[in-house]
């Protein structure tokens, strides 16, 4: 059996990540850890397992890896703690809250040898996967640009507080889109210019961004990581990629496959989704990794990588000029 | 009834005539074009003088109306000519290619006393009309974030004369100060630009650009323009706002699609359609306000002001593809 535990439910894909454990009949999911008691015991009792009210307590449990899931700015010290106790980690995205934390994440679980993993769910999606294909497979001929949004409604709570979450929008909604463009084209991006705001709520983290990106091969990208959508709005958001080439042009939009759902019983409509649920493809490949000796499909690098996007785009808003990776 | 010369017998030049034909206060007199085929067989259809020299044509006092269709660059001298000859002028958007000339057109015509309008007909289309009234409404509160897009593949033309990316400054220039001149009716001033595009790329036939504006209100606009669409022409609008959201497409909201069986026995799908009352279509409004405006001596609807305001974006635009670094708009 593998033996996984899961630091802090802070985040809410805990959840989900959760629940995909524990339909994996080759994992037991021994406890959840999480400062927060209240919290902590209703995820442990939801997914039936045992609560512990210490990390240090959980870590001593033998375990083969841990998902942790806790606000941005602790995944240093948590990474640290399973570093310590020999478990294989998947860290929830971003990475870190800025680079030095991610440097430090990355360099802690080489020395330790444990495998870091970042959690990069968008790329388990089926349709972004043989969207890859296509992009690779040169029929569009050479890219020149890419049109992304990866849009949401305000999450609130910790995520607005940017010692926490490391800003708002921005860093949010800018390391899945920016991990999928490395990931398809293998271009890495060199510039940052951005635009960004606080337009639709009352706060102080930023719940707008617009980012222009270029790349180390000459194409360029934008991405809208707006927390645009509105209340009444039918779905959460989107993950959105229209590739641009010189034999053609293909879109990708990760999250479309549902129902439309009208509703009398409270006047609504929304969408009802029956796409692939993409964190069980996540959880799939990283227990997959923890039996084997290989290197994880995403690792602390790639994080990195789609992090320091983010962070030129919050110097680029300082400066008003584009700022370099 | 008012006698209205076309200048450039083109695609847009046909349809201009078309509905100066149709309009109770108007009629064909007289059709130019350096290509005498083409002035000839527009204006036989309006029974109308066709011309080859603009001198010759505009000598004729019986013309009221120039109306210039022709590729951007010869746009100011028409302008400029027609207004010497008293005539009252409509153009074709982008007024011009610098902002010089675009001010020069806009002077001239107030000196000569005649109604100068510029074809910003996206202000007509209901869609881009009825977002607008929804803005001024506060349907979605306080404007945040907007996303526009247009596009299809490479424009055909007379002497392919899109291709030339310094006459046409390609989809920047032709294509998105569509959307420039709607952003700015319906949002303000815009104070920065940036932009990516292939301006500067060897692409033949090929045009692609996204361009970020941030107004003055503190809202920002993402702008796509494509002539790389392989599969039709497509446009889509949306408007986030402190408390809603207004989205378009054109795809969604046509009430016509088309397939066919080939004679393969393979589906053939036509473009979809999407057709609006004589009385509402968008070039017909369009002439009809202009006709208006001369008739009341009104001000023009979309004056050589605004124009140019318009042609300030798309400049910025191309100055920020070209050096990789915001611009400024001042005014």
């Amino acid at each position: 059996m593998i033996r996984v535990g899961m630091m802090s439910f802070a985040h809410m894909h805990a959840g989900g990540y959760a629940a995909c454990l524990g339909k994996l009949p080759q994992v037991e999911l021994v406890g959840v850890a999480d400062e927060n008691e209240t919290r902590g015991r209703a995820a442990a009792e939801a997914n039936n397992t045992d609560y512990y009210d210490s990390y240090d307590n959980l870590l001593k449990q033998n375990l083969d890896g841990v998902v942790i899931c806790s606000e941005n700015s602790r995944h240093l010290e948590m990474t640290g703690m399973a570093a310590a106790a020999g478990a294989d980690i998947l860290c929830e995205k971003p990475i870190s809250t800025n680079a030095a934390d991610a440097r430090k994440m990355i360099d802690i679980c080489r020395s330790a040898k444990v495998r870091l993993q970042t959690a990069f769910p968008c790329r388990f999606s089926p349709a972004v996967a043989q969207v890859r294909e296509v992009v690779r497979g040169g029929r569009l001929g050479e890219v020149v640009a890419v049109k992304a949004t990866n849009h949401g409604r305000m999450p609130g709570g910790w995520f607005v507080e940017p010692q926490f979450s490391g800003g708002g929008a921005i860093i949010d909604h800018t390391v899945h889109v920016a991990d999928l463009l490395r990931w398809y084209t293998g271009a890495e991006a060199v510039e940052v210019y951005a635009e960004s705001g606080t337009m639709f709520n009352d706060m102080k983290a930023e719940d707008a961004g617009l980012l222009t990106i270029s790349y180390d091969n000459g194409m360029f990208a934008t991405l809208d990581t707006s927390w645009s959508r509105p209340k009444s709005f039918p779905t959460w958001g989107d993950v959105y990629m229209e590739f641009v080439g010189t034999g053609g042009v293909v879109s990708v939009d990760a999250f479309v496959q549902h129902l439309d759902l009208y509703s009398d019983e409270n006047m609504t409509y929304g969408w009802s989704g029956w796409g692939s649920n993409i964190d069980m493809g996540l959880i799939r490949d990283w227990v997959d990794c923890l039996s084997s000796d290989r290197e994880p499909s995403i690792t602390g690098e790639d994080g990195l990588r789609a992090l320091e996007v983010a962070l030129a785009a919050y110097r680029s808003v300082g400066s008003g000029k584009p700022e370099p990776v | 009834m008012f006698n209205v010369a076309v200048i450039g017998a083109g695609m847009m030049g046909s349809l201009h005539a078309g509905h100066y034909d149709a309009l109770p206060d108007s009629r064909v007199a007289a059709v130019l074009d350096v290509r005498p085929d083409a002035a000839r067989v527009l204006a036989e259809v309006y029974s109308a003088t066709a011309y080859g020299d603009i001198e010759e044509m505009l000598a004729d006092g019986s013309i009221d109306i120039v109306s210039i269709t022709t590729p951007t660059p010869y746009h100011k001298e028409c302008v400029l000519k027609a207004a010497a000859a008293g005539k009252h002028v409509f153009c074709e958007k982008p007024i011009a290619t610098t902002l010089e000339d675009g001010l020069e057109m806009t002077d001239a015509c107030r000196r000569a006393g005649v109604v100068f309008m510029v074809g910003h007909v996206l202000r007509y289309f209901p869609e881009y009309a009825s977002a607008k009234r929804l803005i001024e409404d506060g349907a979605v509160g306080k404007v945040g974030m907007v996303r526009t897009s247009r596009g299809g593949s490479f424009p055909q033309s007379a002497g392919d004369w899109y291709a030339d990316k310094v006459k046409s400054g390609g989809v920047t220039m032709d294509t998105l100060i569509h959307d420039f001149d709607w952003l700015r009716w319906s949002l303000g001033e815009v104070v920065r630009v940036y932009g990516k595009g292939l301006l500067e790329r060897a692409a033949e036939h090929k045009d692609y650009a996204l361009i970020t504006l941030r107004f003055a209100s503190g809202a920002v606009a993402h702008v796509e323009g494509t002539w790389m669409r392989p599969d039709g022409f497509k446009t889509s609008l949306e408007i986030a706002g402190s408390k809603g959201l207004i989205a378009f497409n054109n795809e969604d909201s046509a009430p016509i699609k088309l397939a066919f069986a080939g004679s393969d026995g393979a589906g053939v799908e036509a473009v979809p359609q999407s057709p609006l009352s004589a009385e509402d279509d968008p070039y017909r409004l369009e002439l009809a306000d202009f006709l208006t405006a001369i008739k009341s001596g009104g001000e023009s609807p979309i004056s050589g002001e605004d124009a140019v305001e318009a042609l300030k974006i798309s400049l910025a635009a191309l100055e920020s593809i070209t050096t990789g670094q915001p611009v400024e708009i001042r005014r």
